[in-house]
This record gives C-alpha cells, structure tokens and sequence, in this order.
C-alpha cells in the first residue's frame, strides 16, 4: 500500500474506537519488509498502546495484507495479548496451592472491595487492573501478591491497604 | 505409480494420493469430517482411522497419510470401529442433538456416522457449549453450539474464497470458530462455507424450516446467472425451488457457487412472477388470454411484415435457451425479414462478435476456463473479473495460491483480485486500457520479444507500422502507470512459459469492446501464447448464455439496426413493432431517456418477460415466460461449454417458454408447423451452427461438451484514444456488484439482501475531502443528470474515480451515463 492511503489510514473512523493510528503506523513501517511480521507488528502495537485496539487490527490487516479474522486468531490464542485497555497499574494476586492455604482469598476479596473491579477487570480511570494468577514460583513468599514489576510478599489485609494507597498516590504516567 | 492392500484389494493410484483416496478409487469408503477433496489435508477429526500393517502400535489418519509401495491397509477392524465410535462420542458430548429443528438433519455427517456407528448411549458427560447464535448476517444462520471443529468453513473460505472469514480463536476448551471480534458475519455470502459444513453449524437463512432434506427433489441444472456456467443442483418440494444443494462431484468448480448461484434462486417461485398474459387497454395493462394477446402480436408481426420488414426489430436476452435463440433468429431473420435483431444494447458482445471475429476468425474464446489454473502468467484486466464472474474469481484465488500463478492485474480501480498473494496492479486512469495495452505490444516489439512465427501472420506490417507511431512514454504520461511497469509487464508476459488474458464483457463495461479485445488478441499472437494449454485470450460473457447468442449470430447482419438504432428507430418511427424478450433497456442500457423516448414512441412494443420490468410496463402486450427452472434446454458457457439446463417444476401460472411461444408465432406467421421438442431443435443448431456440429444432446450428458474451434489468427491494429479529462470532476466508473448480474438477481431475496440498492463507492481521501462517510447521501450529476445515492467508502477506488453498480432502478445509473466507458461527473453533499 502507498503512504499516502496509509495516511488516509490514519484516522479509521468505522469503528467505535477512534484512536491515533500513527504509533501504529510507525511499528507496520519497522517491520513491513520483515517476512513474518505479523508477530512483532501486533507486540509493537501493545506495546505502544498498552493492548491492541480494534482499528489497529483492521490497520494491520490491510497493510500487510493479512485477514483480520487470522489477527484475532493469533491475539486470541496468545495470553500475552490484550484486546482492551489495561490499568496503568496491574495487580496480580497469586491463587496458587501455597498461597491459597495461607489466605490468598480474602487478599483477593480485599482488592475487590478496594478497587471495585473484579478479576480480569480494568478501573474505568485507567489506573488498576487485577488479575488472580496461578503460582508465580515464590511459594515461600505466600501469599504473593505483584503490582507490575514489583513483589509484595506475606501479604495481609493491611498490607492490601497500603498498596493501595500508595498506587493511588503515584503518576499515571509512566 | 504406488501399488498397495486395501481391505485384501489390490489398488494402484499416482504416487502423491492418499490412503484415503487410494481406497476411494478402490470403491472402499472411509468415513471422514473434516477432510474435503478440495482443500489442504487437516487431520483433525481422527475419523478416517485405519490401520496400516507397516506401521502397527497406532491407528492411522488416511485423509493424510500418504500411500507407500507395499501398504497393507485395513479399514475395518473392531480395533477401528471402537475408534471411530470414541470420537464421535467425544464429539457428541458437546454437539447439542438438536436434530428435530436442526436444517442440516438428514445432510449432516456427524448425524449419518452416529446411525451408522449406532452410537445410542454415551460413556461420558460433558455440558454442552453456550454459544450465542449468529441470526444477524442476512443469510448464513451460524450456531457455533453445532459446531465440531473441523476447521472447514475456515479453510474453505481462505483457500478457495480468498475472504478468509473465520479463524479458530481462544484455545482449549474455549477455542471456537469465530469472526473477527466476533462479531455478525460480514462477507460475500457465497455460502462456501454452507456447503462444506459436515453438521448443522452453519445453515442457509432463507432455507431454515423450509423443507426436510429428505424430502427434496434434486434436479441437477446450470445457473441461469452469469457466463461462468457453474452447474448447479435444485431443491424442489410442491413444485418449488426451496434451496440449491451441494453436490461436490458438479462442474469444473466442485459444487461451488457465488452468491447470487446459491441464494438467489427465489426469483423462480417470487409472487411477483407474471402469470397471465397482458395487453395494454385505454392506457393500463389487463389480464388477457393466451389466445388473444398471440392474435394480436401475429397481426402486428405480419402487418409490419407485409409493409416493411426492416421495421420490425428485436432485442432478445443472453438468458435464453440456444434453442430459444435459435426460434428468434429465425422468426425475424428468416420469417419476418428483418435484419434488426441484437442485444445487450449492442455493444456489450462486440469482444465476441467483432473483436474475436477480427482477431481469430472465430466469434468465441480460443482459451477456456480451465486454463487459469494452468498457465504461469495470468493478465486480467479489470478487477471487476471477480464482481462479474465470482466463481471463476475462485479459479482465479486457486491459481494464485496453490499453482502459483503470476497474477497481473490492469486495472482503474484495486478489487479482491489486487490484494491476492504478490498479484501486481497496475492501476491506471480510466479509460486507458487499449492505450496501455498497446504500448505494451509496442514493447514487446521493441524488445524484440515477439515470436518469429508472429511475423509472417497477417497484419503484422500493419501493426508493426501502426505502434511504431506509439510513444510508450507518452502512454505512461496520459494513463498514469510508470514507463518500467509497463515495460517490464511486457517483458515477463513475452518471457512467460505460458500466459493466459482473461477480460470480462457486459453492460457494466462498454469500454471492453472490440477494439480493447483486438489490442489484448495482439498480444497473445505477437508472442506465440495461443494453442496451448494455460495460454491464450478468455472473454468473460456476462450473462448464462452470453457465449450462445454470439454462436447463433443474435446480433444484426448487414443493413440492419443495432440495439442503439434500434431504440433511435423507434423514436423516429422507423421501427414499427419492437419485439423484446427478456432485455430490459429501460434500466440497463445506458442513457435511459433514449430507452423511454424509444418506447413511449408509438412503436408496437412486445415484451416477454418473467417480471413485469421497467420495460414491460411501457409495453403493448406482455407475455408471461417460464424460468429456466421450468423447462429444458442449452446454455453455452465462458469457455465454449455447452451444457443441459433441466426442467425441475412445472410452469409458474400460465407462463410458456420463450421456445414455445417463438415456434407459435413461427407457425402463425410461416402457416408451416414448427413445434420440435429442445432436443429437436438442439440437432437443427448442431447443423447449422459452427462448431457445434459434432453435438446431440444425448452427448451433451452431465458435464456438458466444450466445442472446438480452429483460429486464424489476425493482427489488427487499434488506435487508442487518451482519454480526456474534466478538470475538478470525478471519474464515474459503472460496473457489477457481486451480489447482482444484470436486473435479474433483483427479484432474487438472497442477493437483495445483501445489497439491496444502488450506491456510490469513493475512496477515503475523496470522502474525506467531500466531508462524507459511509452511509451518507450525495449527489451526482452529469452532463446527462443527476442522482442521490447512498455513499460506500472502502479501499478500492483511487482518488478521482468512483464506482456505481449499474443493476438498479432506483437511482438508476444510466439516467446520468451515456455509454461511454467514463462518465465525468460532479459530486456534492
Ligand atoms: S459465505 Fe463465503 S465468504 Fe462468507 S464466510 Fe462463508 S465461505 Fe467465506
Ligand atoms: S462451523 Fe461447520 S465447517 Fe466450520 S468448523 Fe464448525 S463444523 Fe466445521
Ligand atoms: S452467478 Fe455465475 S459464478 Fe455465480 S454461481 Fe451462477 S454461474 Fe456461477
Ligand atoms: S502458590 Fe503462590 S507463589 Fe506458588
Ligand atoms: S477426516 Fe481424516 S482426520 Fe478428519
């Protein structure tokens, strides 16, 4: 396709969403060449935008000439993709056996009623995602609880407090 | 070779088969789901299992397991039986056995294979799948809860459709078959993946509860459509077709069908089919009998004969029989006198009648449809050859993606056909094709790329002489694509080991004339690409038996009047009676206010019809026709096939066949009987016509007979013209829809649909700049006048041009168009 219908491109106007497609745009021209882009491409996009917006796959779709319907195959299949908006910030509560019998259901429960989302839910600010996980490998921490990066080890009911108000605090930028 | 033990039978089959179709030839039947003889080997429903003495410890999957020298196959042991029961009761976990409201039930395999392999009881329990139902498409109901995974629909609509709906998403337990986002389905509604479903998952909407399988009578035909051909098989019940059925052994394409083939058959039983005759009275048309409107267009036939023959005139549709045909000609050729018989407003045959004429000698392709997946270089011109013609689209897909055809495409807008796998585009200005073309036979001179043979042909000074006046540069200049393209298209064209041009004809496109088809018939004689097998020229007849009326010569001999002066004849008063049989001019032939002007003349107007058209209701006298599902008869396809359409109910109301009604007139008028069955008439045209000599009916069989020809190839030199241009105006292209061929697939319900009005297709740019979006109303105005239509804005167009279908009365295209290949109109919000 030209540049100049990929600018055309630019503002995909069909779909509910209406996003700037140019980041998106910028990661097709990195990889455009690359045989078997569509793998890189879709991490591209994720990472610039957090998840993959609906108009990015149809985008990608008609830039590199691929299905729309095989893209959704692919974001489906692999968990690392997202279709929808994350938090800035994601919670991970691990429901693991170790953590399970020392008390990860009401550190659970306690995240729910802080947060006001469930598991695989996104604050509507943006701010939280919270996710229960299966054992993150560091049974000796249980329970283990992780907020992006960082690791939250023999978590209590207070210690969920804290968390929260500290990650209420901090920038939403990154 | 490969020899190999089937079940104790020795069989020998090619070396690339498998252990499943190795049994097949054997006449041993492995039962299978989700293998399809048409698409890549999946492996994925274990139902094919059978054992193989080499390879023991396993069963083995025979849809993909390819045969060895020495193979000892077993088909049926208890080992296997116990198999093939697991997995069907695996699958019926999940399947929700719905089958007393379920369409497929009686067709669907998982239902057969569970009778046969008489699973009544089931070892495990599972919840079965709570999928929500798609009832939103128009016409494919889709229940994913039905669903067994055979991977089918998905892959028959990417390797043969080349659309690629569906996609297996999620994994495990949770993987499905899905669109994306799974969404309602939005696609060409071809039905593909109908046919190929092994259960109820994906259902026909306008078939659901209409009738049982079992109880269907199933008449096979051909699709009364477009040129393809595509045979096709009726489902009839109380004397009405309820369905098309899917009989993968049917035709060249494997029971494939487009859209309109497979749903749009309900114009056959529409209730807006005209049953009795009509004769217009005090200004209104009324009911009358038979008798009485016969007696009527017998004493203005034979007035005007008596008077003047020539102003008699007749425009006959492509749609009838050749036997039909073949009456026509001779009513007004030989009975009545004249030399006023055409159709297709005259110039949407000429690549057939004149331009291979010229070229050839012959007034039919030299090339035929199984050339396309057989040749290396395939030149189209005109995306549109997917719109107008979509199952040869599918032979198209197939050559590019599984014989690796080099796809070229020459074309003013990009279509489906630009985004296949590495096709090349050259999109160029319209009304610049015979320009293009020309230059590049000019650079295959330059070249010195023609074949020596080509020199002593006739014409060749004359072309030679002719091009040398060509610039391909300013070519380049004035049609917009790159000097190198078109150099280096020339060039791999030359070099290509075997190179085929398909160009599709029709009322959509009154610039693929005769001279367009000339400059193309250039190219394939300058360069040797004829005679052989995947090389030559391939002309895409628009209508079902576009390719017939050409053989039985319906269009006008010397002296006599085109179908342009034929309406001009009429307004003038020169045509006195005007006989028209399934044409509707009114809506499409171009500048409709000619067509109305013709026949608000004064003319005697005649219409035969199934519908009361447009231009039937200006008529005189209109006579209720039968469908081509109501009688017997010949089409001769795209390709030279000619082929047996069959009667499948009896006749809708009072309607006769147009054969039937012909040979009456014939009779009145001549006083000497002509009656004759189709079959009796079908030995007449063996032996008046060219190339059908060697044909009788009873040879014709299931599959039809391709006819031969003999060419003697021409050069003809063409004079392109550079189009000329409106500064600050659009580009206005007409052409089909894919959901549509002619005004016919209108009173179909399927393709209305669909797409059930006309529209305006712009780009996004375009769009952007005139400020509108899909769904908006613009107006178009051209010198001739204007419309509002609704706008499309999609991928297709370039900047500049836009696109209407031309099958429509509301908003009728051809009020604004005149004929000419571009219209230059203005657009306004
Ligand atoms: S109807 Fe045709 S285009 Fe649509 S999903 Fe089925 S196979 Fe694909
Ligand atoms: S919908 Fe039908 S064809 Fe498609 S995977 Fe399911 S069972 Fe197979
Ligand atoms: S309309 Fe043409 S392509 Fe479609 S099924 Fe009929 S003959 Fe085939
Ligand atoms: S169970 Fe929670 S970290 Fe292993
Ligand atoms: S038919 Fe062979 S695995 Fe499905």
């Amino acid at each position: 396709m030209s540049n100049a219908t990929a600018q055309n491109a630019a503002t995909e106007e069909k779909s509910e969403e209406v996003i700037d497609l140019t980041a998106a745009n910028a990661v097709i021209d990195k990889y455009l060449t690359l045989h078997g882009n569509l793998m890189p491409v879709l991490q591209g996009i994720q990472d610039e935008y957090g998840y993959v917006p609906k108009p990015t796959i149809d985008l990608v779709a008609e830039r590199l000439n691929v299905y729309p319907s095989q893209i959704f195959g692919v974001l489906t299949f692999y968990a690392q993709f997202h279709l929808k908006p994350r938090g800035r910030f994601i919670i991970r509560v691990c429901v693991g056996t170790a953590c399970h019998v020392q008390g990860a259901p009401r550190i659970v429960e306690t995240f729910f009623d802080k947060l006001h989302i469930g598991h695989a839910e996104t604050s509507a600010d943006l701010r939280y995602t919270f996710e229960k996980v299966a054992c993150l490998g560091a049974c000796g921490m249980a329970p283990l609880a992780m907020v992006n990066d960082a690791t939250y080890g023999a978590m209590t009911v207070q210690k969920v407090d804290a968390i929260v108000a500290d990650y209420n605090q901090r920038p939403m930028k990154k | 070779m490969v020899n190999l033990t089937i079940d104790d039978k020795q069989v020998t089959v090619a070396k690339d088969a498998t252990i499943f179709d190795a049994a097949k030839a054997a006449g041993i039947r492995i039962p299978i789901l989700c293998h399809d003889k048409k698409l890549h080997p999946f492996g994925g429903c274990r139902m094919c299992l059978v054992e193989v003495e080499q390879m023991k410890g396993r069963l083995i999957p025979a849809c993909t397991t390819p045969v060895t020298e020495g193979m000892i196959v077993r088909t049926t042991t208890d080992e296997i039986m116990t198999a093939r029961k697991l997995v069907l009761e695996l699958l019926l976990l999940k399947h929700p056995l719905d089958c007393p409201v379920c369409d497929a039930a009686g067709d669907c395999d998982l239902q057969n294979l569970t009778y046969e392999y008489k699973v009544n009881a089931n070892k495990f329990t599972d919840e079965k799948f709570r999928w929500d139902i798609d009832y939103e498409n128009p016409l494919i109901e889709r229940d994913q809860n039905r669903c067994i995974h055979c991977g089918k629909c998905s892959r028959i609509c990417d390797e043969i459709v080349a659309f690629g709906a569906y996609s297996f998403v999620n994994r495990g337990i949770e993987a499905k078959i899905s669109t994306p986002f799974d969404e309602k389905l939005d696609c060409e509604y071809c039905g593909s993946c109908i046919s190929v479903c092994p259960v109820g998952a994906l259902i026909a909407k306008p078939f659901k509860f209409k009738a049982r399988w079992w109880a269907l009578n199933k008449v096979k035909s051909v699709c009364s459509y477009c040129g393809t051909g595509c045979q096709l098989t009726l489902g009839v019940k109380d004397n009405k077709v309820l369905t098309t059925v899917y009989d993968e052994d049917q035709g060249f394409h494997n029971g494939q069908l487009c859209s309109r083939g497979r749903f749009g058959y309900q114009f056959i039983n529409s209730d807006k089919r005209l049953t009795t005759p009509l004769i217009k009275k005090n200004g209104t048309l009324v009911p009358a009998s038979w008798e009485e409107a016969i007696d009527l267009v017998v004493s203005r036939l034979s007035e005007a004969k008596k008077s003047d023959p020539s102003s008699v005139a007749a425009l006959v549709t492509p749609r009838l029989t050749n036997e039909e045909l073949y009456l026509f000609r001779k009513l007004f050729k030989d009975v009545i006198g004249t030399d006023s018989i055409d159709h297709s407003a005259g110039y949407a045959h000429k690549a057939l009648t004149e331009g291979l004429k010229e070229s050839f000698g012959i007034t039919a392709s030299p090339s035929l449809i199984e050339d396309i997946q057989k040749t290396d270089l395939l030149l189209v011109l005109k995306s549109d050859a997917y719109e107008t013609h979509p199952v040869i689209g599918f032979e198209i897909n197939l050559a590019v993606k599984r014989q690796g055809v080099d796809l070229r495409i020459l074309s003013d807008k990009s279509g489906k056909l630009t985004r296949l796998p590495d096709a090349k585009k050259y999109i160029h200005k319209p009304g610049s094709e015979i320009l293009l073309v020309n230059a590049i036979a000019k650079s295959i001179l330059d070249q010195n790329l023609a074949d020596p043979a080509a020199q002593s042909l006739p014409g060749f000074d004359a072309l030679k002489s002719a091009l040398a006046a060509v610039s391909i540069e300013q070519i380049s200049a004035a049609a917009g694509v790159p000097v190198e393209a078109i150099t280096r298209l020339a060039t791999d064209y030359a070099k290509a080991g075997k190179a085929l041009i398909l160009l599709p004809i029709g009322l959509g496109y009154p610039g693929h004339g005769s001279e367009l088809t000339s400059a193309l018939a250039n190219l394939a004689i300058l360069t040797g690409k004829l005679n052989k097998e995947g090389c030559g020229i391939l002309i895409l007849g628009e209508k079902n038996n576009s390719q017939g009326a050409a053989d039985l010569a319906i269009h006008p001999t010397a002296g006599g009047r085109d179908a342009g002066a034929i309406l001009e004849g009429c307004t003038s008063g020169a045509v006195k009676v005007l006989y028209i049989a399934g044409e509707n001019p009114v809506v499409s032939y171009p500048d409709k206010a000619k067509s109305v002007k013709a026949l608000e003349s004064g003319a005697f107007v005649v219409v035969q019809d199934l519908f009361l058209t447009e231009t039937a209701q200006m008529a005189d006298v209109v006579l209720p026709v039968k469908s081509f599902a109501e009688k017997c008869g010949t089409f001769t396809s795209v390709g030279r096939n000619v082929q047996q359409i069959r009667k499948a109910i009896s006749a809708v109301g009072q309607s006769r066949s147009d054969r039937e009604i012909t040979a009456e007139l014939i009779s009145k008028l001549s006083g000497a009987a002509c009656g004759g069955s189709s079959a009796e008439i079908f030995t007449e045209i063996a032996a008046s016509t060219p190339g059908y000599s060697s044909l009788s009916t009873d040879s014709l069989g299931d599959n039809g007979v391709i006819y031969p020809v003999v060419i003697t190839p021409k050069l003809v030199p063409v004079v392109g013209v550079v189009p000329e241009t409106e500064e600050g105006k659009f580009a206005l292209l007409i052409g089909s829809s894919l959901y549509h061929c002619g005004t016919m697939s209108r009173y179909g319900e399927g393709p209305m649909l669909v797409c059930g009005e006309s529209y305006l297709e712009l780009g996004r740019t375009d769009a952007g700049k005139l400020g509108v979006s899909e769904g908006d109303t613009i107006k178009l105005k051209s010198a001739a006048g204007e419309l509002n239509l609704k706008v499309k804005v999609g991928t297709r167009m370039p900047e500049g041009v836009v696109f209407v279908p031309y099958h429509f009365e509301t908003s009728a295209i051809n009020s604004v168009t005149a004929g000419n290949p571009v219209t230059w109109v203005t657009l306004s919000r």
